[in-house]
């Protein structure tokens, strides 16, 4: 792995247990009280500390951990990657975020770049602040170029706590409370044409959707549901919306997710490895048709954003992109992918009990458990063992793992060794958790998340109490 | 001399030919290069002083060096963060806020830019309340994401429609008016004290104190958006603190780290954060409250709270806009019918939009910075840094006297 640390790497960072105590009170009182208590009830309430390469240490027990979280795959180029830093420091020697209604070399420098990398004729760019931002970018622009109201997402989406993206959340979870959102979006099982083509008619604007369903617990899309939802998109003029801001650069064994099925979107969105881990970028491409040109040119300040497309960050992106190219950093996802998702998959087998189905593209590779409990459970043990992976909040029963794509095999096999023997504690522990399932309403409260968060975060404090070191 | 550009450019990946010619009519067509303080250049050199601000992101000025240092200590030492961890910069950086902001805003949710906070400001209201609806005024610009967009007020709005709904619009500045529209149905009433778009329209403190008093009334939070008014540009700390009022919900922008970071905030009540602490981790943002902004936004509030810069914006305000009337005064036949606006937020009014984008483009042809107001587009705003001095405050006097000579 080409990475290491930058010479002028700090190693301040460490944090005392009373320090903690107090930077833990802070984030509650002025944070947020709740995702401390949440974390802290799985042993994840760490300080990331020297975040460098594939890892991070725990700034209170100096433990180094392999970060196979990544921000949900925000990480790909590795974190403090040197020559990302240093197109960053450079950047800094005489630039700022520019203005957003000017041009910049850096802001055409890196649309070029993006273009040029782009599958197929997704040529055109807009800039954005986020994920979020920019796939209400995208929607908008759907909206906008067909004239048209209705959205097709799918169900369990992810694309963003947004306006539009909120809306386009296949989930309950997430939109609840926020409720009612956009009408005009409707959900469709993942990967079911069926549904697609049951729906869509000449009043759908866009299909969206991820090429592999990240936070629904990694769903692949199969090649035939995406090439027939290019077909009815073509038949019936409606956009087809790409959201690889998990999968893209490289993240799935190819540098977009779209090249597997060679399906290409009307509109792409991408945002978290933009950033290299270090400043904030996100993208939407799109093919130049005329529907959306006309669009585009009747209205010259659209989707602008103060903070997005921004000089500093365009300089950071265009370095990821070409270091990404530089290395085929999507060969080494296949390759780092494939031994992950085998190992993985060896697990399945010794461990039907634990483990109910292995799923991934490259190295956005997903483990599904027999029960939701195990999820914060496993979160907890692999951290013991110097894996960072959580579960996810509304499907605790699913974790991801999508480490930096720069990953090294010597590094895959600590990580693997580090899963097996989180594997092996969570055998010891099963047996007395499956009794107590076994008890009538004991499973349904273990798999609870408010009761997970009481009970572990009750359990927490009386293994602090009885100083039981883990 | 479009196509011109356009080959000067190259980028046609980024530059649509609708975007150029606005960059054209406006005499912007240029690429900005060097920046620094209240000035940029092109990349010939030509120096312009910068009266855009990104809409007031640099309120300190561009490339402030000290924001520029702590970026580049940071980064050596965090960068982005795992979004869901705890975070000792958020931390910190929540905890600085809470004592720098006024009133008891002591909790943060961060964001990447103004939209998304206040996407997130509106959503909380919702999910504190457990009411829909949003109630804002006339003339309000609030961001591009779709909470945001669905309560600003835009002729382009209805392209991306079906918005949010139970969304209403009451008239701005009419008590009469709020009185009937907020009611124990409302979620939250949503203004910006200063709309700096729609010409300046300040909030009087009868009509800020009035709207607290209705939600407090019904069980309503009150959301400031002081995207383009906070840190001082409008002459004191935060515009509401002169209308002597304390709001549930505040969204600041990306003045937060002063141009060197995208970061933006929505500060609570711990009243009002209540609801997210009973659900962590039900709003989420990547890049929101990345780490190593944090860090450039700490040392910015920390610049805010030394240098006080509302001070120089209330008094170089003040120069200014005095400036700038009696030149309307002086002149034969000003295309510039009136000033309006506090301290460093001032607004132009022309005839037309055409008269907006003409003056726009001769401003620039004398260095001078300036953009059209999205809601109002027949004015220019004038949003300098807060750290301009009295001889730059006379070259943006000067540059407007031979942009409107020029008309």
């Amino acid at each position: 792995m080409p990475n290491g640390s930058p010479a002028t790497q700090s190693t301040t960072g460490r944090m005392s247990p009373e320090e903690k105590t107090e930077i833990d009170a802070l984030f509650s009182r002025h944070v947020n009280k709740g995702q401390f208590k949440y974390l802290r009830s799985a042993h994840l309430d760490v300080f990331e500390t020297e975040r460098l390469g594939v890892c991070f240490r725990d700034a209170v027990s100096g433990k180094k951990m392999y970060d196979c979280f990544t921000s949900a795959g925000a990480f790909n180029v590795s974190r403090h990657n040197p020559l990302v830093m240093k197109a960053l420091e450079e950047a800094l020697e005489d630039l700022d975020l520019g203005s957003y209604n000017l041009l910049s070399v850096h802001k055409l420098a890196f649309a070029k770049k993006l273009s040029s990398l782009a599958p197929g004729d997704l040529k055109g760019v807009l800039f954005a602040a986020g994920g979020g931002d920019a796939i209400d970018c995208a929607i908008k622009l759907a909206r906008g170029a067909t004239g048209r109201q209705e959205v097709i997402a799918t169900v369990k989406a992810y694309h963003g706590h947004t306006g539009f993206s909120l809306s386009a959340n296949g989930k309950e979870h997430y939109r609840h409370y926020f409720e009612p959102l956009m009408p005009g979006f409707t959900f469709t099982p993942f990967n079911d044409l069926g549904a697609v083509r049951a729906r869509a008619s000449d009043k759908t604007a866009a299909i969206i959707l991820e090429p592999v369903q990240g936070e629904a617990g990694i769903f692949p899309a199969t090649n035939e549901y995406l090439r027939g939802l290019r077909k009815i998109c073509d038949e019936k003029g409606i956009l087809l919306i790409f959201d690889e801001i998990q999968t893209g650069l490289g993240r799935t064994g190819k540098l977009f997710a779209c090249e597997h099925s060679g399906v290409i979107p009307d509109i792409m969105a991408l945002s978290k490895s933009l950033s290299g881990a270090l400043f904030p970028s996100a993208a939407v491409l799109y093919r130049k048709i005329p529907l959306v040109v006309d669009f585009l040119d009747r209205r010259p300040n659209f989707h602008v954003t103060y903070g997005g497309g921004s000089d500093i960050g365009c300089r950071v992106s265009l370095k990821v992109l070409e270091y990404i190219e530089e290395n085929r950093l999507w060969e080494n996802a296949a390759r780092m992918g494939a031994r992950l998702k085998g190992a993985l998959e060896d697990l399945m087998r010794e461990n039907p009990k634990i483990v109910k189905e292995v799923r991934g593209l490259g190295l956005m590779v997903g483990i599904e458990y027999c029960h939701e409990f195990i999820g914060p459970m496993m979160s907890e043990a692999l951290g013991r063992h110097g894996v960072w992976a959580a579960y996810s909040g509304n499907a605790p029963q699913v974790m991801r793992f999508m480490p930096p794509i720069t990953v090294n095999d010597r590094e895959m096999d600590e990580i693997i060794a580090a899963i097996r023997a989180a594997v092996k504690d969570m055998k010891s522990l099963l047996p007395v958790a499956m009794v107590a399932a076994k008890i009538p309403g004991v499973l349904s409260l273990l798999n609870n998340e408010r009761v997970q968060v009481a009970m572990f975060g009750f359990l927490r404090r009386i293994e602090e109490l009885t100083g039981k070191s883990r | 001399m479009a196509i011109e550009t356009q080959s000067k450019f190259g980028g046609a990946e980024l530059v649509t030919q609708g975007r150029l010619e606005r960059l054209h009519d406006l005499g912007h067509d240029f690429l900005e290069a060097k920046r620094e303080g209240a000035y940029i250049y092109d990349e010939q050199g030509t120096r312009y002083l910068d009266a855009h601000g990104a809409a007031g992101v640099f309120n300190l000025g561009r490339r402030h060096a000290e924001l520029a240092g702590e970026l580049k200590r940071a980064l050596r030492e965090t960068d982005i963060g795992n979004f869901p961890m705890i975070s000792l910069e958020k931390a910190h950086l929540a905890k600085a806020l809470a004592d720098f902001v006024p009133g008891p805003l002591e909790c943060s949710i961060f964001s990447v830019v103004r939209g998304e906070a206040m996407d997130a400001a509106c959503k909380v209201a919702r999910g504190f309340t457990g009411r829909p609806e949003l109630i804002t005024v006339d003339g309000g610009w609030y961001g591009q994401t779709g909470f945001a967009l669905s309560l600003s007020e835009r002729k382009d709005k209805d392209s991306y429609a079906p918005l949010i709904p139970d969304v209403r619009v009451m008239p701005f500045g009419e008590l009469d008016a709020a009185r009937k529209a907020i009611t124990s149905k409302t979620a939250a009433v949503i203004l910006e004290p200063v709309q700096a778009e729609n010409n300046c329209r300040a909030a009087s403190p009868g009509y800020l104190k009035g709207l607290l008093g209705l939600c407090q009334q019904n069980g309503a939070v009150l959301i400031v958006d002081e995207t383009q008014t906070g840190f001082g540009r409008t002459g004191s700390k935060f515009a509401y603190e002169a209308g002597g009022i304390e709001p549930d919900i505040l969204v600041l922008g990306e003045a937060l780290a002063g141009g060197m970071f995208p970061i933006a905030a929505t500060l609570l009540t711990q009243r009002v954060n209540a609801f997210m602490n009973a659900h962590p981790l039900i709003h989420l943002s990547t890049f929101g409250g990345a780490d190593v902004g944090c860090r450039v936004a700490l040392k910015a509030i920390e610049i805010y709270a030394r240098e006080q810069p509302w001070r120089n914006a209330a008094a170089m305000g003040e120069r200014l806009s005095s400036g700038l009337r009696q030149l309307i005064r002086q002149a034969a036949a000003s295309p510039v019918r009136n000033v309006a606006g506090n301290g460093l937020l001032l607004s132009l009014e022309l005839a037309s939009p055409e008269a907006a984008k003409q003056f726009c483009k001769a401003s620039a042809a004398h260095g001078l910075l300036v953009v059209p107001g999205e809601v109002a587009t027949n004015t220019v705003v004038l949003r300098p840094p807060l750290t301009i001095t009295p001889e730059q405050v006379d070259e943006i006097v000067a540059s407007v006297k031979a942009a409107m000579e020029s008309m």
